[in-house]
């Protein structure tokens, strides 16, 4: 039924052209950051390492960087000589590194084991796997000697000789197979450690595309520009997710966007979405936004429409997969998109610079990039055949650790829609006694830090110090006397918020002052009693320890003028211009509402009902 | 006589002014030539003038006059 598609100028016929031109510029780009002399600016020193020469990958690597306006130094550690990396990373790459990259490839490092095992040698595959052991052990080593992140590549497929790839009982495929599963899982089971997938990387360029037999001959260097530059981006990205907060929620249009055609003429039978092409390609869109949404990007709408026809489609039409209780916020009217966006901002309680607004019309995009530089707005292909995979290649979302509450928030965000309608129907402070909101403050264990991490990079509005930190050094400040690492949980009797507070406390050496390095909460958990329930639970600890003040500061930001009067308004007297101090034996007043449970480091827990305030 | 392309490839991935491009030019004189630079040139050079070099050639080109000539060999007129 629907016309055979015609290709669309551009696409795909020039599409190799445009990817050596794309790597041409990336090689000029470092170039020319080189001959600006701008290393000194650096913020972030990269170590790699490799089992080939690995000069050719830097400055794709760090042109990759440039594009994300994130200036890295490079330190290339001598070739092949990962075990010497990983035992005294210092004395190999120099200066102390903020990422090291380890790459290697199979041919490589157990080159003799490939070739024994294609030969029928019974060992060669013990052998093969006692190469891993080894290289798993060294990477192990540099864990511990190293805190910075580990960047380790998963081998790509062998090339060259060492291949013969079309060989009919493809056993080499079936060596890589086992060797490169194997090393995943190792990898996976050691803490810090990022994989960089070359394997996927080459998939994607393809092998023959990928391999240049010349360059592995005459420098040691085996691969392609277009398979470096790939390479380089992929290591980029990963870089970027560890230092970068991930966007938050996805705007998006619906006409021709979410389907195909438009409600308000086509009708409710002539939109296209279901099994049938171009319907498909829109469904298939719809999943990989659920798929975003499980990872904790938030789904809105902002569709200039009568909102019936809308939620017509939403409600009652077959072919949809995305319903209206996966959308968190709307704003279906015929106003100008942007007006609508700091109202969705507000109902989700995140910045706009946290939105990505997906809109097929080249005019709503450049308007909204007009009227809202601070959202990222993305033009949907006008090719449906080529959207699912243009979403896929975004990097907006990309989270290294995907948390349970990552997974949960959408889910949370209809609860808190839900406790926002009950709120209405009665007063504030009645409103507070019936949530039976708990709050949990307690020492953050090993499994929470991914979290704690998370929320200490992407807290903006409610962080007193907005002091970022990488899971390394938040592991580092756990496990320090000196220091307390606290997490929050907060629970209503609509359900869960997770982890939304981080408190990190630096006890003096005499044990008598607890200093807030850094304290924040989610916006969610804001204006119930909370702030209050935290305090308190921090001034009874601190007592308990021994300490006889606690010590806050506020850092003035571009965002966080939320926070500006929290420590006087739970008591603490201001002692300089920007310090703030509570003596301990004014103990601050808990609200009666609150319920504090003390979680214990081996899980158990002890209900703590803190004696009611007077005046609450 | 230097043509432009030849001496805007070397300037580019040498990091020196393309005035400073010329014959003689070689690995023994411009301490930029690296084999780091070498392998970029290899990858430039084919980029530049859409040839793809043989080992034989990358191996022999160890000043200008010998890269113009390879690829004038191969049919690049303004070599």
């Amino acid at each position: 039924m629907s016309e055979p598609m015609i290709g669309s100028p551009g696409t795909n016929a020039s599409a190799g052209e445009t990817a050596k031109g794309t790597a041409i510029a990336a090689k000029k780009a470092w170039r020319a950051h080189l001959a600006r002399g701008a290393d000194a600016t650096s913020a972030i020193r990269i170590g790699v390492a490799a089992s080939f020469t690995a000069d050719t990958l830097v400055p794709f690597i760090g042109a990759a960087l440039l594009d994300e306006k994130t200036v890295p130094a490079f330190t290339i550690g001598p070739y092949n000589q990962l075990f010497q990396v990983c035992l005294d990373p210092a004395a190999a790459l120099g200066a102390a590194c903020d990422v090291i990259v380890l790459l290697w490839r199979l041919e490589d490092l157990m080159l003799d084991e490939m070739t024994g095992f294609v030969a029928g040698d019974a060992t060669a595959l013990a052998r093969a796997r006692d190469k891993l052991a080894a290289l798993t052990t060294a990477i192990h080593q540099l864990r511990s000697a190293f805190d910075g992140m580990a960047v380790v590549g998963v081998p790509p497929y062998p090339t060259g000789a060492a291949a013969n790839l079309l060989a009919l009982d493809n056993a080499i495929g079936a060596l890589h197979r086992t060797l490169t599963g194997q090393f995943v899982d190792a990898m996976d089971r050691i803490e810090g450690v990022r994989l960089v997938d070359l394997d996927a990387v080459q998939r994607q360029i393809g092998l023959t595309a990928s391999f240049d037999a010349r360059h592995w001959y005459l420098y040691r260097q085996p691969f392609t520009d277009a398979f470096l530059h790939a390479a380089g981006r992929q290591v980029a990205r990963i870089v970027m997710a560890s230092r970068r907060a991930a966007k938050k929620c996805v705007v998006l249009d619906a006409d021709n966007t979410l389907w195909g055609g438009i409600i308000g003429e086509d009708g409710i039978d002539g939109i296209q979405i279901g099994d049938e092409f171009p319907g498909s390609a829109y469904r298939d869109f719809q999943k990989l936004l659920l798929a975003w949404r499980s990872q904790g990007v938030l789904l809105a709408l902002a569709s200039k429409n009568n909102e019936a026809d809308v939620w017509e489609v939403f409600d009652k039409h077959s072919g949809m997969v995305l319903r209206r209780e996966h959308l968190s916020a709307w704003q279906i009217s015929w106003a100008p998109k942007a007006e609508g966006i700091p109202a969705i901002a507000r109902a989700l309680n995140i910045g706009t610079d946290s939105l990505v607004f997906i809109d097929d019309n080249p005019m709503e995009i450049a308007y909204m990039r007009d009227a809202r530089p601070e959202v990222t707005s993305i033009l949907l292909p006008d090719e449906p055949a080529e959207i699912v995979a243009a979403m896929q290649a975004l990097t907006l979302f990309d989270q290294l650790e995907v948390t349970e509450e990552d997974r949960k928030r959408a889910d949370m965000m209809r609860a808190e829609r839900d406790r926002e309608v009950l709120g209405a129907q009665i007063s504030h402070a009645d409103f507070l006694q019936t949530l039976d909101l708990k709050v949990d403050l307690f020492r953050a264990r090993t499994e929470d830090l991914g979290r704690i991490t998370q929320l200490i990079n992407k807290t903006n509005q409610f962080n007193l110090t907005t002091v970022r930190r990488t899971l390394d050094e938040v592991r580092a400040l756990a496990s320090s006397d000196d220091f307390r690492v606290y997490g929050l949980r907060v629970t209503d009797k609509f359900g869960e918020y997770g982890l939304t507070g981080v408190v990190i406390i630096a006890i003096s050496p005499d044990r008598r002052r607890w200093t807030i390095d850094s304290l924040m909460l989610s916006c969610r958990v804001l204006g119930r009693g909370v702030e209050a329930a935290l305090v308190g639970g921090l001034a009874n600890d601190a007592r308990t320890e021994g300490a006889v003040e606690l010590v806050g500061s506020y850092i003035p930001t571009a965002k966080n003028a939320l926070c500006a009067s929290f420590l006087p308004e739970q008591g603490f007297s201001q002692i300089g211009e920007r310090e703030w101090r509570l003596a301990l034996d004014d103990a601050p007043a808990i609200l009666l509402h609150i319920t504090r449970l003390d979680g214990k480091s081996d899980g158990d827990r002890r209900d703590t009902q803190f004696p009611a305030a007077a005046g609450e | 006589m230097m043509t432009a392309r030849v001496a805007k490839v070397f300037s580019e991935v040498l990091g020196i002014s393309s005035d400073q491009v010329n014959d003689e030019t070689s690995p023994d004189n411009t301490p930029q030539w690296d084999s780091m630079a070498a392998m970029n040139l290899v990858v430039a050079i084919e980029d530049e003038f859409d040839v793809r070099l043989t080992t034989a050639e990358i191996v022999s080109m160890r000043n200008v006059a010998i890269v113009r000539r390879v690829l004038r060999g191969k049919g690049v007129a303004d070599a």
